[in-house]
């Protein structure tokens, strides 16, 4: 309970301070918002001329988009540090964390505030309003499925940028794999053979975070919920341990940081 | 001859120092292997569903050495609007303005120092790749063919790349102006989809504008290097880098009465 209750005063000061430069603020979330529907207007071309993708329409990938971006964006909004937790973590940054008398990685990993996740959140919503499989109890699903999606995408954060420990700067693998995460979330997962989707479930969990909430979204099921409830759980257990293993061999650089 | 040299020298320079972290350059290139792949089972599926060999003139083996050069030309650019709107937040741009240079082509020179060796590895990486999945292209020497239209489209990117880093003089974060350039640059570019596959109407729209001289065009005299797209391809492209340029210098002399340095 007290950990909930420093988590939303972190995410107050991150909100307060985020809109300190408010036409800033506005232009990355109207921006992001517009940015999407662009990026969009490419599948509609797509399904315009060749209709489906082995039974995967147009309103299907609505959904997947939708609930991808809102994934993406609650995590980008929350826990924004989640996504230069490899730079923290090579530049002797937890210094400061490893000070306070507070969960570590809670701490680190919710101390930054990407201000564009709320236009790529936002814009899910719209996303799953316009693919034509809107309900009410859609609607709760679609919440829930975006959280678990956004769980599994969070973990996989934390497990990917977590090698640091071992291998010291990781932008360009943490970049390689957050691309290869989204890029695969968003195209119809009926593309992919077994051997892709085993890939998708596991190594590169992008499954977890488009096709099986879509799944989901667009008609209840006691199989899929087990699965998106077992793949979070099980990257969320699985990312903590791994973080909190390689903390034990994190080596301080004596640099003077200020975080603000 | 001398001013030359001395953009020529910062050329190089750049040239030199991308290749300081070999490593890191590679690394960087290495995500244009999951795009071609995820490319490639897309277009296989709708070749297949199409139930075609060819379509608009494109086979499937077209397609993807279409997308690979397009990707290859996207990858390769450097943020250029992203690091003239952090010199602009950091004030770091008071030093590069009071130096003996001209700010646009300096910034140029160093872009195309950082182009040259990111877009190699995109095309080696990404070109073996296709490679393995579809054989090779049916017209190897397009690529010879399509090369002044590939340094003509990175002239383009430039120009408007660098008319959104001015916008920083004014707004100083330029992200979303950067994003929103991107993602009109894939959907008029034909990034994704070749502009071959789109209706007639937005065919006819998007081949005019400067996003497919920088993206289809290039990449579609690649598959396709006939004299006739040749041709068409490189006066269009002309005619957009001249407006550009002129639009990008007018942006510049105005940019500079607006710009606040904030310390440096």
């Amino acid at each position: 309970m007290t950990e909930l209750k420093i988590l939303l005063a972190i995410w107050k000061t991150n909100l307060l301070s985020a809109m300190e430069y408010r036409a800033a603020f506005l232009t990355q979330v109207i921006g992001m918002l517009a940015n999407n529907f662009i990026y969009f207007a490419i599948w509609i071309i797509f399904f315009n001329k060749f209709k489906d993708v082995r039974g995967w329409g147009v309103n299907d990938m609505y959904v997947t988009f939708g609930v991808l971006a809102s994934a993406f964006g609650i995590v980008s909004l929350l826990f924004g540090n989640a996504f230069t937790l490899s730079d923290i973590i090579s530049k002797g940054r937890l210094d400061y964390y490893l000070s306070l008398p507070r969960p570590v990685l809670l701490h680190t990993i919710s101390s930054r505030t990407i201000a564009s996740g709320l236009g790529d959140f936002l814009y899910g919503f719209i996303s799953y309003g316009l693919s034509g499989y809107f309900s009410w109890d859609g609607l709760a699903r679609y919440v829930l499925a975006m959280l678990l999606a956004a769980t599994v995408f969070g973990a996989f954060l934390i497990l990917t940028q977590s090698l640091a420990f071992w291998f010291g700067t990781m932008t360009n693998f943490s970049g390689l794999v957050l691309n290869a995460m989204l890029t695969f979330g968003i195209y119809p997962i009926t593309l992919f053979d077994s051997y892709a989707k085993l890939i998708l479930f596991t190594i590169i969990p992008a499954a977890l975070m488009g096709a099986v909430p879509a799944e989901f979204i667009r008609a209840f099921s006691w199989q899929v919920l087990g699965e998106l409830l077992l793949g979070a759980t099980g990257f969320l257990s699985l990312a903590i341990f791994i973080f909190h293993k390689g903390l034990r061999r994190y080596e301080s650089g004596s640099a003077i940081q200020i975080e603000i | 001859m001398k001013t030359f040299s001395k953009y020529w020298s910062i050329f190089q320079i750049t040239l030199i120092n991308s290749l300081a972290y070999p490593g890191e350059l590679a690394g960087r290139s290495l995500m244009i292997i999951p795009f071609m792949w995820i490319f490639y089972q897309l277009w296989k599926v709708t070749f297949s569903a199409a139930g075609v060999d060819s379509m608009n003139g494109l086979t499937l083996r077209d397609t993807l050495w279409y997308l690979m050069l397009a990707e290859t030309i996207e990858l390769g650019r450097p943020p250029i609007a992203r690091t003239m709107s952090e010199s602009v937040k950091d004030g770091s741009i008071a030093y590069i303005l009071n130096k003996p240079y001209d700010f646009l082509i300096y910034q140029f020179s160093t872009a195309m120092g950082e182009t040259i060796f990111r877009a190699m590895l995109n095309a080696i990486f990404g070109g073996l790749t296709v490679l393995w999945l579809v054989g090779a292209p049916e017209h190897p020497e397009g690529f010879l063919i399509a090369l002044p239209a590939i340094l003509g489209a990175w002239v383009l990117h430039f120009c408007i790349n660098a008319m959104i880093g001015l916008s920083a003089f004014v707004v100083e974060d330029v992200s979303a102006f950067s994003w929103i350039y991107q993602k009109l640059s894939f959907i008029f570019g034909g990034m994704l989809i070749p502009l071959d596959f789109y209706p007639q109407w937005l065919q006819t729209f998007a081949k005019f504008l400067p996003f497919s001289s920088a993206i289809y065009g290039p990449a579609r005299l690649f598959v396709t290097p006939t004299a006739q797209i040749f041709i068409h391809v490189m006066t269009l492209q002309l005619g957009w880098i001249i407006a550009l340029i002129f639009l990008l210098t007018i942006a510049y002399r105005r940019g500079l009465t607006q710009l606040t340095v904030n310390g440096g």
